[in-house]
């Protein structure tokens, strides 16, 4: 009932349309045009997120690390009972193409890897390290480890322990990418040694 | 003098901090400006008409902003990639918005050339309102009630 006196109102006001025409257009305000440019931009926005995230699955790296442990420091059984490894170790590696202009930095950590008759995988990270620029990607250390080699028993007289790096791409738009790489073997003495 | 001091106050602010403060405060002045170009629907009381759109340039304003946005998002994206830079990318695309934002959403002069042609008032009460049948009326509704579905 309203509709059709507001149609024919228009109509006496000079606008020549058609009654097709009169439903389907409607004139609307700046705020509404405000509104859909918000909406439409933060659209794109995502897209082009999204575009720049998608893109660094074609990203394959080749980075070199290499890895020697210099000296065992200190190799004792705790007072809690658990066997505890500190170590030098001198590292170089070259993480430089690991980065692309979507990452916004790189956590690497050197993992120490065993196997005892409890459990099937131990997995200890012994350092690591945040690299935030493609130019610090590249680095050279002769560092004592960070954390110490603690195990969930005595297992570690005489164990062949391997080092793995691993490392967490954080991107500034989409997901962690995972990778590691394995390094170089070392094994333990096969007694606790005092602090040489 | 206090005229001189304040605007010199003003300039050493807009050199002391920091960019994206300095771009809210300037946009925000920007549409307190443009604001006699935002009344559009809205009838002020002071004036006796308001500034507002016609139908083609509404369409031209519609197509203008999808059109822009899109290029600057694609122009943006592939800066970006061939430069290696994201905050380049960001940059580009908040430039392109903002540009969007200034051409298309107040109501400029120029979305105005084909202007509505409103009735007078006096010239309304010259036509007084149609009575139109109930039977019509109640067809008429049903037909459009169910298009608008």
């Amino acid at each position: 009932m309203i509709h059709a006196e507001v149609v024919d109102r228009i109509g006496l006001m000079g606008l020549t349309l058609t009654s097709r025409e009169r439903e389907e257009r409607e004139m609307h305000s700046a705020v509404q045009r405000a509104n859909a440019l918000a909406t439409i931009a933060a659209i794109l926005l995502a897209t082009i997120c999204a575009a720049a995230s998608f893109l660094d699955a074609f990203n394959s790296p080749s980075l070199q690390a290499h890895v020697q442990v210099v000296k065992i420091n200190r190799f004792r059984r705790q007072l809690d009972g658990n066997d505890e490894v500190k170590m030098t170790l001198k590292m170089s590696m070259d993480l430089t193409s690991l980065f692309t202009w979507n990452t916004k930095q790189v956590f690497v950590f050197l993992a120490a890897e065993y196997e005892t008759d409890t459990n099937s995988l131990n997995q200890v990270s012994l350092w690591d390290h945040i690299v935030q620029e493609k130019d610090h990607a590249s680095f050279q250390v002769k560092v004592p480890t960070k954390y110490p080699l603690i195990d969930q028993g005595t297992n570690l007289r005489g164990k062949k322990v391997g080092l793995v790096l691993h490392w967490h791409i954080m991107p500034i738009s989409g997901r962690m990418i995972q990778g590691k790489m394995p390094l170089s073997d070392f094994s333990l003495p096969d007694s606790y040694t005092t602090r040489s | 003098m206090a005229g001189r001091e304040r605007i010199f106050g003003i300039c050493a602010w807009c050199i002391r901090t920091e960019t994206a403060q300095r771009l809210t405060v300037l946009s925000v002045a920007a549409i307190l400006t443009c604001f006699p170009l935002f009344s559009g629907a809205q009838k002020l009381e002071l004036r006796q008409t308001h500034i507002e759109m016609d139908w083609q340039g509404q369409k031209r304003a519609e197509m203008l902003m999808q059109i822009f946005l899109v290029v600057s998002a694609v122009v943006a994206f592939g800066l970006g990639y061939l430069m290696r830079d994201f905050r380049l990318m960001m940059l580009i695309y908040a430039g392109g918005v903002v540009l969007t934002a200034f051409i298309t959403v107040p109501n400029w002069p120029f979305f105005n050339h084909h202007p509505l042609k409103w009735l007078d008032p006096s010239e309304a009460e010259k036509h007084p309102k149609p009575q139109v049948s109930n039977i019509t009326s109640s067809s008429s509704s049903k037909k459009k009630a169910s298009k608008n579905k």
